[in-house]
């Protein structure tokens, strides 16, 4: 079918996708997110493809025009999943093809190796659906990445999509604006401003031109869920947009994709044209009489233009600085026009709430925090991948449950939420429940929704080094507090962590701090102290240590350790003399080994290969 | 414009919606401290932060840059609180760090009690020497001269004023209107027998006929000439012999 003329045509077309799909035919879905291509999973689909059409068999494979997006476990890519008996295969390399054909496919059977194994119980689970990592989330904005075709608008209008665009288009935008309100729907970018608010400002402002945009620069490191969304379901952030741009009334949206996402803006522009060919973009959408359009804007990388007034400048072709917000985006942004600007996830639910209504988005998640909200689960966590789930979630379910514990049977310390701008909390407030005003009361904050997970043995100076780090390298310049403050704290962790920390570095670490949170100009700079100032809070006694007893606790600052060898557990094998870069182990085999510690490095190779726990940090 | 009435350390002016904070508080006698805000320039100011000032509005408050923080209804504003000068003094702290040889940074800072720097100082004649990276140069130069020949680059601690490669700029007309209106008068502008140096680049003067002073580059006649139409031999003579 051509242009979509009405929304009664489109729901038509709808039955008549239903009628030509094939639901029982067994289907192979290969994840082709980025993470799978970057392990193979294209080899994987080449070798379906062969074996099916050499074997003559009915599977519809999906691969070229008919792969999926990431499907959020990244870890043990390539993943196949198979249809309808609802196995998900993890790590499949192309030799282990024929067997899944042959037992899987054909058979029914279940290849056992290539299934998820507890860590704990040893048992194996082959149903996608009873996984761990899965069992516990609840799917709205990545409903339909890892079972759709991103590529495909079939599929999406197949999967129910483009029905909350007609419902909205039924509706008075005024009451889209109400119902956007009364789900309690928050910006999922970060400062979690509600939604409704925003599109209700907006559209009162008198302007005769209004733009819709979307904040694809995802950049804070090992974030990936607008990745993700953008990748595996474009068409759920595009019919978001649409639905925002007829409510506030824009004829014209953006979306901001970071340039170093080549699959998500391949898959968006892909998308845009599908959606445009059949009359959901452009003029007379739906014959309704309204019209609205996309355009992609690439970002060049830098952080700060995730920052609402810096993308704005980096769209209209200026160095993306953030400007003073006291006239805000809603009422001169982009070309100083009024401005609704929402993250990647935030557009992806709001076909959902449009076509599930607000009660329904509202009866999930928390007093202030509704719906759920993505995650990447990262760090020291034995199942690490993204993870969709209700919003106010204890810490400790994410990690425990999803997360499946911390890895090696280590204890559980601390996570790191909300970005390289976030903040750490500490194992003692695990029971806090993961929501926008929970975090910030804790000294944190939700950010884009990165969790990282810390063991005990992560030393937290160095990890508010870490990040510090980070912000020093991508503040843009611009304010005095952010651009010359940032590297003196950074000045003041190195040398704490190197052992030539003093008393009143405490007080000047606060210090700075401070000024950043009152003085610096935008959201990037006022938020760049909390991993010094959460460090500070709940783990002061590892300053202390580094700062009083020279030592580092966690063993992780080289300054302030040494190595040894235990005179008692070491075999002599010599593994870690023939190992040692230095060249600085001595003994005799068979013999104690014993470390030159004036000439030792400390780069942690004798205790990687020691099979006898002998190397020892002090 | 509609007029409205603000509060200013327990003082209420009447002023123009949307005028900045900074101007209605110097009209009416108050001083602010600023470095990268000039009147003149619209697209100037936000970047330095020494004009910090509370700003009661709405039942919250919060530190905004006088320089371009609009007046509106319902504003109540304190220029002389502890956080105020805390702040500020902290800024300036940084600030005089960046570049301690800048007697305008000394100055202000020592207004506000600062004398010594705790931090890490950058020393010595770098490539920024005396530039506090507030852009008010790059601003004149876009928005009042028009010629768009120098542009802040690189980020964080390293940004500056450039112009494109640190080469001879195309587009430069000599004018030196970013030097002029340089907050601490980072920018070197050197004349010596009639020709001018500014950003690596040589420019002719034209001397005055009756003086004989070297007053203005050619270039930047040439760019007047362009831009206004108006007959070269007005510039003959310098503004003091004109008339």
């Amino acid at each position: 079918m051509g242009v979509i003329n009405s929304i009664e045509q489109l729901e038509e077309y709808r039955r008549e996708l239903a009628a030509t799909a094939k639901p029982d035919l067994p289907t192979v879905l290969v994840c082709f997110g980025t993470g799978c291509q970057a392990n193979g999973s294209r080899l994987v689909a080449n070798a379906f493809m062969e074996i099916i059409k050499e074997q003559g068999l009915q599977v519809d494979v999906n691969i070229g025009i008919k792969t999926t997006g990431c499907h959020g476990y990244c870890e043990n890519g390539p993943l196949v999943a198979l249809r309808p008996q609802d196995i998900l295969y993890l790590k499949v390399k192309p030799e282990d093809v024929p067997e899944i054909v042959e037992e899987s496919v054909k058979g029914g059977r279940i290849v056992e190796r290539l299934v998820y194994r507890d860590k704990v119980t040893d048992e194996i689970v082959p149903r996608y659906s009873e996984i761990p990592f899965y069992k516990h989330q609840l799917r709205i904005a990545l409903r339909h990445i890892g079972t759709i075709d991103p590529t495909s608008i079939d599929d999406y209008i197949l999967a129910g999509g483009y029905a909350g665009l007609a419902k909205a288009l039924r509706m008075e935008p005024e009451d889209i604006i109400s119902e956007v309100e009364r789900s309690g729907l928050r910006g999922r970018g970060g400062a979690g401003f509600p939604t409704g608010t925003k599109w209700r400002s907006c559209a009162a402002v008198d302007s005769d031109v209004r733009y819709v945009m979307c904040n694809g620069d995802e950049g804070d490191p090992g974030a990936f869920m607008d990745r993700s969304i953008m990748e595996g379901d474009p068409h759920a952030v595009i019919e978001g947009m649409i639905i925002g741009a007829y409510a506030v009334g824009s004829r014209q949206g953006y979306i901001y994709v970071r340039d170093e996402y080549p699959l998500a803006i391949r898959n968006l522009t892909t998308a845009i044209e599908a959606a445009r060919e059949k009359g959901l973009l452009g003029e007379n959408i739906l014959g309704t009489g309204f019209s609205f359009d996309i355009k992609i804007s690439r970002g060049g990388g830098a952080f700060v233009c995730g920052e609402s007034s810096a993308l704005m400048r980096s769209v209209e072709g200026n160095v993306g600085e953030p400007r003073a917000k006291y006239i805000r985006s809603v009422e001169r942004g982009l070309y100083n026009k009024p401005t609704v600007l929402n993250n990647v996830e935030t557009w992806a639910n709001v076909p959902e709430i449009i076509l599930k209504g607000a009660e329904w988005y509202a009866s999930m998640g928390t007093e202030g925090s509704k719906g759920t909200k993505v995650f990447s689960l990262v760090g020291k966590v034995n199942n690490t991948g993204l993870v969709e789930v209700p919003m106010g979630i204890s810490i400790r379910e994410l990690v425990e449950n999803i997360g499946g514990g911390v890895l090696g049977g280590k204890k559980f310390k601390a996570v790191q939420t909300g970005g390289p701008s976030g903040g750490c909390i500490p194992e003692r407030l695990a029971d806090l429940p993961i929501d926008f005003d929970s975090l910030t009361e804790a000294g944190s904050m939700m950010g884009s929704g990165g969790i990282i997970v810390m063991d005990e043995d992560t030393c937290m100076v160095d990890v508010a080094k870490y990040f510090t780090g980070f912000l020093v390298e991508e503040s843009c310049g611009k304010c005095t507090p952010c651009r010359d403050g940032l590297p003196r704290i950074y000045d003041l962790l190195t040398e704490v962590t190197e052992g030539r920390g003093r008393e009143e570095h405490l007080d000047m670490l606060e210090e700075l701090c401070d000024l950043l949170t009152w003085g610096a100009l935008c959201g990037l700079g006022t938020s760049a102290a909390n991993p010094v100032l959460s460090t500070v809070k709940y783990f002061r006694d590892e300053y202390e240590a580094h700062i009083r007893d020279k030592k580092c606790p966690a063993g992780v600052c080289k300054a302030l350790i040494t190595y040894s060898i235990d005179p008692e557990a070491c075999t002599g094998c010599r593994l870690c003399a023939k190992n040692c870069p230095q060249n600085c182990i001595t003994g005799k085999r068979k013999e104690a080994h014993v470390i030159d510690t004036s000439k030792c490095i400390k780069c942690g190779v004798c205790k990687d290969v020691c099979a006898f726990d002998a190397v020892r940090i002090s | 414009m509609e007029k409205i009435s603000v509060v200013i350390d327990g003082r209420t002016f009447e002023a123009e919606k949307d005028t900045c904070v900074l101007e209605v508080a110097r009209r009416n006698g108050i001083y602010i401290p600023s470095l990268c805000y000039n009147s003149e320039v619209t697209s100037s100011g936000g970047s330095c932060r020494v004009c910090l000032v509370e700003a009661h509005q709405g039942g919250r408050m919060r530190l905004v840059t006088s320089c371009n923080y609009p007046v509106r209804k319902g504003l109540e504003v304190k220029t002389d609180t502890p956080l105020v000068h805390r702040i500020r003094r902290g800024v300036l702290e940084l600030l005089l760090a960046r570049v301690p040889d800048s007697e305008v940074i000394r100055e202000m800072a020592a207004a506000e009690g600062v004398t010594e720097v705790r931090f890490r100082k950058d020393e010595g004649e770098n490539e920024r020497y005396k530039c506090i990276a507030c852009a008010l140069c790059v601003n004149v130069c876009a928005e009042v001269v028009g010629v768009h020949a120098i542009a802040m680059v690189e980020r964080g601690a390293d940004k500056k004023p450039a112009t494109p490669y640190n080469k001879p700029s195309d587009v430069c007309i000599g004018c030196g209107a970013c030097a002029y209106a340089c907050p601490t008068g980072a920018i070197e502008l050197k004349e010596k027998d009639g020709v001018r140096r500014i950003w690596h680049k040589d420019f002719k003067m034209v001397r005055c006929s009756v003086c004989g002073t070297p007053y203005i580059p050619e270039a930047q006649v040439d760019w007047i000439v362009s831009k206004t139409g108006k007959d070269r031999s007005f510039f003959d003579k310098c503004p003091d012999h004109r008339f």
